[in-house]
């Protein structure tokens, strides 16, 4: 059973604890950053204190004090932070006023992830989170080291990632300095697909939302010197916000995509026990994930990248909090090669990213074209009921072509793209167009069914069947597959569990 | 290849229990439109329309219960759970015991006055949790009994 990997420890617990192995402090160079820190989270007091301060006396503490006390915080911190492994546990000992120590197996460590903001990189050092897997959602309970230099980062995140095979690291000499195996490095030129990806429609979005004080008033003067009601002035509008619109999105998606992705490197270490995802620009970032907590890859083929032939990767892993499964990259947006090449060196196989899927048949294409034609039609009769009771000109109604159109192309690729297959170690699944997913799932890894159906699949003989696995979203689906068919694959990819529900 | 239905029925009585709990929310839903067309004014509501929504609402509290009793079954086998719910949807859960994680017994208000109860088998996926609902109290004591002592034999953290 794994509940939450972390304890809480009673006054006399940490008693015993204190006498065993060393215990380890932060790094000293800490000393700079965590004040600093502090006086820039005291920055709104401070600046309050020096104003009043200043009308009302002129005694020199008014200004000493209130930069004084963040400053003594942050060195307290420091001081007031220990941490150590001992035989199978991993403590963290905090707080000056209350005590607080968390302490866990260090078999519970799932992921060490290396953060480095621009001063961090500055000092040498690297702030070090270690991921348990656990439920707790309170950040103080987050073993967080704030932090260590680089080097001794690296060591404490080698040795708790590889502790099952500490004693025999020891005999190999060259076991200090790990040797990884480069996998994938980033490649300059991959920025071409950044603007094709929609996390830069979402910065965009985001970005206007907080602009628009600054994008309003413009608005207003273009619009004031523009008539709408003349079709040519309504026309170049039109065209011109798209133009503006898409060169935003693309230069935010590249500025994006630079800031997280720049250097980009995935490797593995030598005894293939690791996986070390290494990326950014400004704050770098270095996730290390346990190989045998891999339960497979998720390939993301969305339209935009599908039509200039790329896509991304990212790996399924168990018992992440959604923070860290956010993190588990194995190839950013890249030509589909690089993608297939590093995904199957990764999973160990190249089948289930090149095989050729079982398609699902005549009835779940039709049934993906009754779906989108049935929107395009509501579509279609909203814009209709618009224009006639609006009174608007007969002219608009040319627009109803275009929703029927694209259901049409959009049903043509979501059935083109349902699929499913099972090689020896994975179940590979296909659908979507938009988000465009190949999941690939370890068979191992799926830790029972669930088999829906609604009423309209049940008349056409169709079901979802979905995987559940405690790794990545947590359930893995195949999209309306014949029933008959949805039975052998999950009779196959799991042996034995279906055998006495079988009619 | 086609799955067969799990074994075991509900319990009759879990039909009166849906019922109550279509009523009771038909009764929420008609408190909720009275305030906001009565005090609030939000909208005008004609004679037809409450009507329509009476019937509607009565409607379910009749037609539900029955369909899925049909439709509602569970199973246990000494190597796995299955059940199968739903109304106008059904769905069907398979969970293998050796990944069981917690088994836990659940009883509402009214269930406890219908003398039933519900058993939630979840596994390590968020994804999973499979639910066996509304059977006798003792079917359902006897469930959790069972389940426990199976899973307790099997190892490993069940991920």
């Amino acid at each position: 059973m794994s509940g939450s990997g972390w304890q809480d420890w009673s006054a006399a617990d940490v008693e015993v604890l204190a006498e065993d192995q060393e215990w380890r402090r932060l790094d000293p160079r800490m000393l700079l950053v965590h004040p600093v820190n502090e006086v820039v989270r005291f920055l709104p007091a401070l600046v309050a204190i020096f104003f009043v301060g200043h009308s009302s006396s002129g005694d020199i503490w008014w200004h000493i004090g209130p930069v004084a006390i963040p400053i003594a915080i942050g060195v307290m911190r420091y001081f007031a932070t220990r941490f150590r492994i001992t035989g199978e546990r991993l403590e963290l000992h905090r707080g000056l006023v209350s005590r607080n120590v968390l302490s866990t197996q260090l078999d519970k460590v799932r992921t060490v992830e290396l953060t480095s903001s621009p001063i961090h990189r500055a000092l040498g050092l690297a702030k070090v989170q270690i991921g348990t897997g656990s439920a707790v959602k309170d950040g103080d309970e987050k073993f967080v080291l704030d932090s260590l230099g680089s080097g001794e980062a690296r060591a404490l995140r080698h040795a708790l990632l590889h502790r099952r095979t500490a004693a025999t690291d020891e005999i190999s000499p060259a076991s200090d300095q790990p040797d990884d195996e480069i996998l994938l490095t980033f490649d300059p030129a991959w920025i071409r697909f950044a603007p094709l990806t929609t996390g830069g429609l979402l910065i965009a979005l985001g970005a206007l939302a907080a602009g628009n004080q600054l994008v309003g008033p413009l608005v207003h003067r273009i619009s004031d010197r523009v008539d709408l009601h003349k079709p040519q002035h309504l026309g170049l509008t039109i065209a011109a916000a798209v133009v503006v619109f898409l060169v935003v999105i693309s230069v935010l998606s590249v500025i994006g995509y630079v800031l997280t992705n720049w250097g980009f490197t995935l490797s593995r270490d030598r005894g293939g026990r690791s996986l070390h995802i290494r990326k950014g620009m400004l704050t770098t970032r270095e996730t290390s994930v346990e190989l045998a907590r891999v339960r497979g890859a998720e390939v993301h083929e969305p339209l935009g990248l599908r039509l200039a032939h790329g896509a991304r990767a990212v790996a399924i892993v168990t018992g992440l909090t959604k923070r860290e499964a956010g993190n588990t990259a194995l190839v950013p947006s890249a030509p589909r090669g690089v993608v297939e090449q590093t995904a199957s060196t990764a999973l160990g196989e190249s089948e289930p990213l090149t095989m050729d899927l079982t398609r699902h048949g005549a009835r779940a294409t039709r049934r993906r074209y009754t779906r989108s034609l049935t929107v395009a039609g509501l579509l279609d009769l909203a814009w209709a009921i618009t224009v006639a009771t609006q009174h608007w000109r007969p002219g608009w109604y040319v627009v109803l072509v275009f929703p029927p159109v694209v259901a049409l192309a959009l049903a043509h690729d979501r059935a083109a793209r349902l699929g499913h297959g099972l090689t020896d170690r994975y179940l590979v699944s296909r659908a979507h167009s938009f988000r465009g997913r190949r999941s690939i799932l370890e068979r191992e890894g799926i830790i029972g069914w669930n088999i829906d159906q609604t009423w309209f699949q049940r008349r056409v003989g169709l079901v979802t069947l979905t995987a559940t696995t405690a790794a990545g979203k947590q359930g893995y689906t195949v999209h309306d597959i014949p029933e008959a068919d949805a039975v052998r694959l999950a009779a196959t990819a799991v042996p034995g569990l279906l055998d006495d529900f079988l009619a | 290849m086609e799955l067969r239905d799990p074994r075991n029925r509900v319990s009759p009585r879990a039909r009166f229990l849906w019922a109550a709990e279509a009523v009771v929310q038909l009764v929420v839903v008609i408190a909720v439109l009275i305030v906001v067309t009565g005090p609030w004014d939000w909208f005008p509501m004609p004679w037809w329309a409450w009507l329509a929504v009476i019937v509607v609402g009565l409607g379910y509290a009749i037609t539900m219960p029955t369909v899925r009793y049909v439709v509602h079954r569970w199973e246990t086998t000494p190597t796995a759970v299955y059940t199968q719910s739903g109304w106008l949807r059904r769905e069907r859960r398979i969970a293998p015991l050796s990944r069981v994680q917690t088994i836990d017994f659940e009883q509402g208000v009214l269930s406890r006055a219908l003398r039933l109860a519900n058993v939630r088998v979840t596994t390590a996926s968020a994804a999973g949790p499979v639910k066996i609902k509304c059977v006798e109290r003792y079917v359902a004591d006897e469930i959790v009994a069972d389940l426990t002592e199976r899973t307790a034999a099997t190892t490993g953290d069940a991920t």
